[in-house]
């Protein structure tokens, strides 16, 4: 793992042509480097409902310090890694009052600009990459503001996802040429984090996020 | 930040009468069998009958918390699973290889013992004997004007409808974070934990469309139920709640003001130590009904019982014809079609 904190990250490319970096916690990510990158609760009275301002109001939620994130562009795909400390890890929705873990990768619609902290708005949308623990298919998110989150019904993303030894790992893949937020070898795109943890019910806004925008690069 | 959710041209309103319910959860399963039969739903009961006082459904239902306080929203709880019930198992097989002498027993999913269920104390009631009372509750979503579900929802999952006030839930939008049911006080909101999604009483918003009462209205045996737009003022619920002032919102403390009106159970009054009716004490104590109904139960009370005297003489009342409900479909407000002469589409077609 990298020391620090990092702001830019750019993608290794893997020669593999058919590589298993869909099982987050097999042997090629152990040769890819890992950037930790730090998140922070999300500011309550951002929260677009008064019912969630008014019952998180002095209870603690986004405490994740940090998640490491690798990234590898091989073949014509991307894959993005997320690996974090879950000591209580929530595999699934089991009952009425229990949430699963989660996270999400998200970046600018266009690839360029738009506001991280509003997750957008009409003019310049975002889009995401959204797992959640229990489901075998990630959700591909956009939107044009807080709580405007709408799902898109057929996506090309995949995702791996692993509990082991105390950390959640898991990996997204998007070919590089498919329809989404556009991914061009050599190009940088803004890319924020987020993770949502179930053991403290957290969900909707109630996550740990990297507050500003980091930069991804990827290989030429 | 405050939420605030327009009000709707109309608003559709029911009245349920506490002192002709039999507990027969002919409601309850005219609800189920159509709409909640799906996998993801065994457990809902969109429509559920309590006794009263009781635990209700989920167990201890008024104290989760949720709407209003002062017009701030309060924080709620959404009970697990299994203090609403599960949909039980039984044990047949142990029964069978008993030569039926082991009791037929319920079972959750885990092989445990129910621990609570729907009407659970069913008739245990309050008071001591010769005092003791019940009533049944009937409970659906109360499509509030003031709608603590609707207004906790961060990203809108919810909406009410302009043309009858009804509150849905958009499943296209819903993602499972169940704000909805924690902020809701009487806690009618459910979740589908297959499609995690929040899931309720829709007020049979398909039937009214079609000219067709709500089934739970239309199905009860005791013709307790009324409906109609609380713009009618010659509707029942108009005349009941507004006119007759008999019909009480349930809990109105939690302040999200429902759109289902309650007549409050008259009781006998209480015996004394002779075995004779003691005509100055309630066999149910006042300040009970007064923080089920609110302060206008006991005048709600009163008027009942001068209307019901009377009838008794012989002359005429215009609350008891109400009450009474000669013809059924006075019940049913403009929703009078019959759902069997309805033109529809074959089934599996």
């Amino acid at each position: 793992m990298t020391a620090g904190t990092l702001t830019s990250v750019t993608a290794e490319r893997l020669g593999d042509a058919s590589p298993q970096l869909l099982a987050p916690g097999g042997t090629q990510w152990a040769k890819v480097s890992e950037t930790t990158v730090s998140l922070a609760p999300t500011p309550l009275d951002a929260q677009p409902s008064a019912y969630v301002q008014t019952s998180w109001a002095g209870r603690p939620y986004g405490a994740l310090a940090s998640v490491g994130l690798s990234a590898v562009v091989a073949g014509d795909a991307l894959y993005l890694r997320l690996r974090w400390a879950a000591a209580e890890p929530r595999q699934a929705i089991s009952d009425n009052d229990t949430y699963a873990d989660a996270c999400a990768v998200l970046f600018p619609l266009d690839g360029k600009t738009a506001e991280l902290a509003t997750m957008g708005d009409e003019r310049s949308p975002v889009q995401g990459w959204h797992w959640r623990a229990g489901t075998a298919l990630p959700f591909v998110i956009t939107a044009t503001g807080l709580g405007t989150v709408s799902r898109v019904p057929d996506h090309p993303v995949s995702v791996g996802a692993a509990w082991e030894n105390g950390s959640w790992s898991v990996a997204f893949k998007r070919g590089l040429s498919e329809q989404g937020v556009p991914l061009t070898a050599g190009a940088s795109v803004p890319l924020g984090i987020a993770v949502w943890s179930g053991a403290n019910s957290e969900r909707a806004g109630l996550k740990a996020h990297t507050p500003a925008w980091l930069t991804l690069t990827l290989p030429k | 930040m405050a939420t605030v959710s327009s009000r709707p041209a109309r608003q559709l309103a029911m009245v349920f009468d506490l002192n002709k319910c039999l507990g027969c959860q002919s409601c309850s399963i005219a609800c189920k069998t159509l709409w909640t039969d799906a996998p993801g739903m065994e457990s809902m009961w969109w429509n559920i009958v309590n006794t009263m006082p009781g635990g209700g459904t989920p167990r201890d239902v008024f104290s989760h918390g949720g709407g209003y306080k002062n017009g701030e929203p309060v924080p709620g709880t959404f009970p697990p699973l299994r203090e609403f019930g599960e949909a039980w198992g039984f044990d047949q097989e142990a029964t069978f290889a008993s030569g039926g002498k082991a009791a037929f027993r319920p079972l959750e999913r885990d092989g445990s013992s129910p621990e609570w269920g729907p009407n659970w104390d069913e008739d245990m009631g309050g008071g001591q004997y010769p005092n003791s009372y019940f009533f049944y509750l009937q409970q659906i979503c109360a499509n509030c004007s003031k709608p603590a579900c609707l207004e906790a929802c961060p990203r809108t999952g919810l909406y009410r409808r302009e043309e009858d006030g009804i509150i849905l839930i958009d499943e296209e939008r819903c993602h499972g974070y169940r704000f909805c049911a924690e902020a809701c006080p009487y806690k009618r909101i459910y979740f589908n934990p297959g499609r995690a999604v929040a899931q309720k009483c829709i007020a049979c918003y398909p039937r009214l469309e079609a000219g067709v009462a709500p089934a739970c209205v239309r199905q009860c045996p005791g013709r307790v139920r009324h409906v109609d737009y609380m713009d009618n003022l010659e509707g029942h619920p108009y005349k009941l709640v507004h006119e007759w002032k008999v019909a009480l919102p349930l809990r109105p403390d939690f302040g999200t003001e429902p759109n289902v009106f309650y007549v409050p159970p008259l009781a006998p009054p209480a015996f004394n130590e002779a075995g004779e009716f003691d005509e100055t004490k309630p066999r149910i104590p006042d300040e009970y009904l007064r923080e089920m109904f609110g302060p206008g139960v006991e005048r709600a009370l009163e008027t009942i019982q001068v209307e019901r005297e009377k009838s008794a003489r012989g002359e005429p009342s215009e609350l008891i014809d109400i009450l009474i409900a000669r013809d059924w479909n006075d019940l049913l407000g403009p929703f009078t079609a019959n759902p069997a002469e309805l033109d529809r589409p074959p089934r599996g077609g």
